[in-house]
């Protein structure tokens, strides 16, 4: 089963292609759009939310085709656009309600929903306020009410963390995770920040100028690398040098010491019994990982090395 | 005092977390009735604070004006004649006509754009289309509270002037007809020219000047058209004042003569091309309103 897939799908604004030969079929999860501010990203939420018109190809989100059933399609998705979108003079008692009706739930329904959709975000208690005295994180949160409220079987969320201070992230990506794995809701979730992917996500779309560039589980991006991570409460040179006489590979970066893992088995004993022969205490020994960023950091590089390579022959 | 416990009462444990839905989903129509009810309520304030009642309110008040004197006139000279005739009563209120369209077509039709909720409604279950018909739907709604209403209070104080009011009401029954159309096709003009208006910028500003310049320069112009030049070919001028329209069609449906010295009057044109020009003018008006909602970035 696919929460929506793409066939050739195309749209272009005069002779620039926002999204250029687009097919994917995606499955059910919690799933990071990623890529650069301009890649298409947002062009692909809206044309499978029907908000604008593909230029050419196909797609169906939860089966239904975007062209043909899209008033139908969406009473069974929620979106939360990426800028500010609420009317500021309502409560959001009344708001929320009010978007739960036009998803097509009856009023009695929509009045239920909404309190507990404000509950589940969070914003019970300020319910009956006007959205006006509302902090940047409360109105993100009253964003994603109206996105969940009429109980959606797929969310698209563009850049839910927008304008948000270090802890209402915290808060919102928490939320979206309790949301998508706890309540089984699917989720899409456009962004440029690679750290939040890797905290909430468990499959990922790399888009890039407007094609697909990768599509898969998250563990396939972040899988296991050769190298141990080392982190003791001394000194680690001494340690290294130690590790060194006993026939491994390492390499001390910054406080941790980098292990290398030839054959495949980790040698965790030797290490524990090095580190104790010294007397230092050991904090922490864990198989070190590609993060998102060591994974974009290479394909940048990658992108920039015809430039660099004709610029060196010029 | 130590409380001592009693029989415990039954006890529940209620979840009161986010449930999954199973229930009926009403689809198109549904979500196009609430948007309507949603646009009418906040037309005149509903749900909003305080001081986006007072416009509307107050310009309703006003329209009501002459009916109310009608009342009184009644009230204290019963048996004398009437102050305020039916076909004459859109020509009497025709600015705040303009005026309350002025006041309430931005807040229906351009709310959403201020607000940049365009999207939300358009990730919803209705097309666009459906959400240009609810708007003109609306604000047609709307102006019928300003048409209709006063009319029918005219059509009571009027039977208060006369002896025997259920016998006045029986005698002008007939007087149903032409006011309800009047009215109608009254609210579908003015209503599909204010939201044609006001649907083209997010300003509220902007569409309520626009509104005002749309009503009241047409009427100057048309005066000057047909009353001041007064060529047979200028007299077409009057069909530019869609407050002169209305104040022809009203005059066509009570099968009264119009005011003499008028733009109306002195073109004298048969009253049917008046209902003519007011359905292509609300015609065109609604066409454009599902352009612009068809085109609108969201």
């Amino acid at each position: 089963m696919t929460i929506f897939e793409t066939r050739a799908l195309t749209k272009r604004y005069g002779s620039v292609a926002a999204l250029d030969d687009f097919s994917i079929e995606v499955q059910p999860g919690v799933i990071g759009l990623v890529g650069a501010n301009g890649a298409g990203k947002s062009t692909l939420v809206k044309l499978l939310l029907g908000l604008i018109e593909p230029t050419a190809g196909a797609a169906s989100v939860l089966g239904y085709d975007i062209r043909r059933e899209g008033s139908h399609l969406r009473q069974y998705v929620g979106y939360m656009p990426e800028h500010d979108c609420l009317p500021l003079d309502m409560s959001a008692v009344e708001f929320v309600a009010h978007m739960c009706q036009m998803s097509g739930l009856p009023r009695a329904a929509a009045r239920e929903r909404t309190a507990e959709t404000l509950r589940h975000v969070g914003l019970f208690e300020e319910r009956y306020r006007a959205m006006s005295g509302y902090s940047t994180g409360m109105r993100q949160r009253a964003k994603l009410a109206q996105a969940l409220v009429h109980d959606p079987s797929i969310v698209f969320l563009d850049e839910p963390t927008n304008g948000l201070d270090p802890g209402g992230r915290d808060e919102m990506l928490d939320l979206i995770r309790r949301t998508g794995h706890g309540l089984g809701i699917s989720i899409v979730m456009a962004t440029h920040l690679l750290s939040e992917i890797e905290r909430v996500c468990d499959q990922l779309i790399v888009i890039d100028a407007g094609r697909l560039q990768h599509y898969g589980p998250l563990a396939e991006f972040t899988e296991a690398t050769q190298f141990l991570t080392v982190e003791v409460t001394a000194d680690p040179e001494p340690v290294a040098a130690a590790l060194r006489r006993r026939g491994l590979t390492c390499a001390v970066e910054g406080h941790h010491i980098s292990v290398r893992v030839d054959d495949g088995s980790a040698p965790y004993d030797l290490i524990r019994d090095t580190v104790v022969d010294l007397r230092v205490g050991l904090v922490r020994m864990s198989r070190r990982r590609h993060t998102l960023e060591d994974l974009f950091s290479v394909r940048q590089a990658q992108a920039s090395e015809p430039v660099t390579a004709r610029e060196a022959a010029s | 005092m130590v409380s001592t416990p009693g029989r415990a009462a039954p006890s529940n444990i209620y979840d009161l977390g986010y449930r999954h839905y199973e229930g009926l989903r009403l689809g198109r129509r549904h979500a196009m009735f609430v948007l309507y009810l949603e646009s009418l309520r906040g037309a005149f304030g509903l749900g909003r604070g305080a001081a986006a009642k007072v416009a509307p309110a107050a310009l309703i008040f006003i329209a009501a004006i002459p009916a109310l004197i009608q009342l009184l006139v009644s009230a204290l000279f019963p048996g004398e004649a009437e102050v305020f005739a039916h076909h004459d009563y859109y020509r009497v209120i025709s600015f705040v006509l303009g005026l309350y369209c002025a006041a309430v077509a931005p807040d229906i039709a351009g709310r959403d754009q201020r607000n940049r909720s365009l999207t939300l409604y358009f990730s919803r279950a209705i097309e666009r289309t459906d959400y240009a018909i609810a708007k003109l739907a609306a604000m047609a709604s709307a102006m019928l509270l300003i048409t209709l209403g006063p009319q029918l209070l005219l059509l009571v104080a009027n039977g208060l002037v006369a002896e025997d009011f259920s016998t006045h009401l029986r005698d002008n029954w007939h007087l149903l007809f032409p006011i309800a159309g009047s009215a109608l096709v009254g609210s579908a003009l003015i209503a599909s020219m204010g939201i044609a208006i006001a649907s083209q910028t997010s300003r509220r500003a902007f569409a309520t000047v626009g509104i005002i310049v749309a009503f009241i320069v047409p009427t100057a112009v048309a005066r000057i058209l047909v009353v001041g030049i007064d060529t047979s070919a200028t007299h077409y001028g009057v069909f530019v004042s869609p407050l002169d329209v209305l104040g022809g069609l009203s005059s066509w449906m009570f099968r009264q003569p119009t005011p003499r010295g008028g733009a109306v009057a002195v073109a004298g044109f048969e009253g049917w091309t008046y209902l003519v020009v007011a359905i292509v003018v609300t015609a065109v008006a609604s066409l454009l309103v599902l352009r612009r909602y068809w085109s609108v970035r969201a």
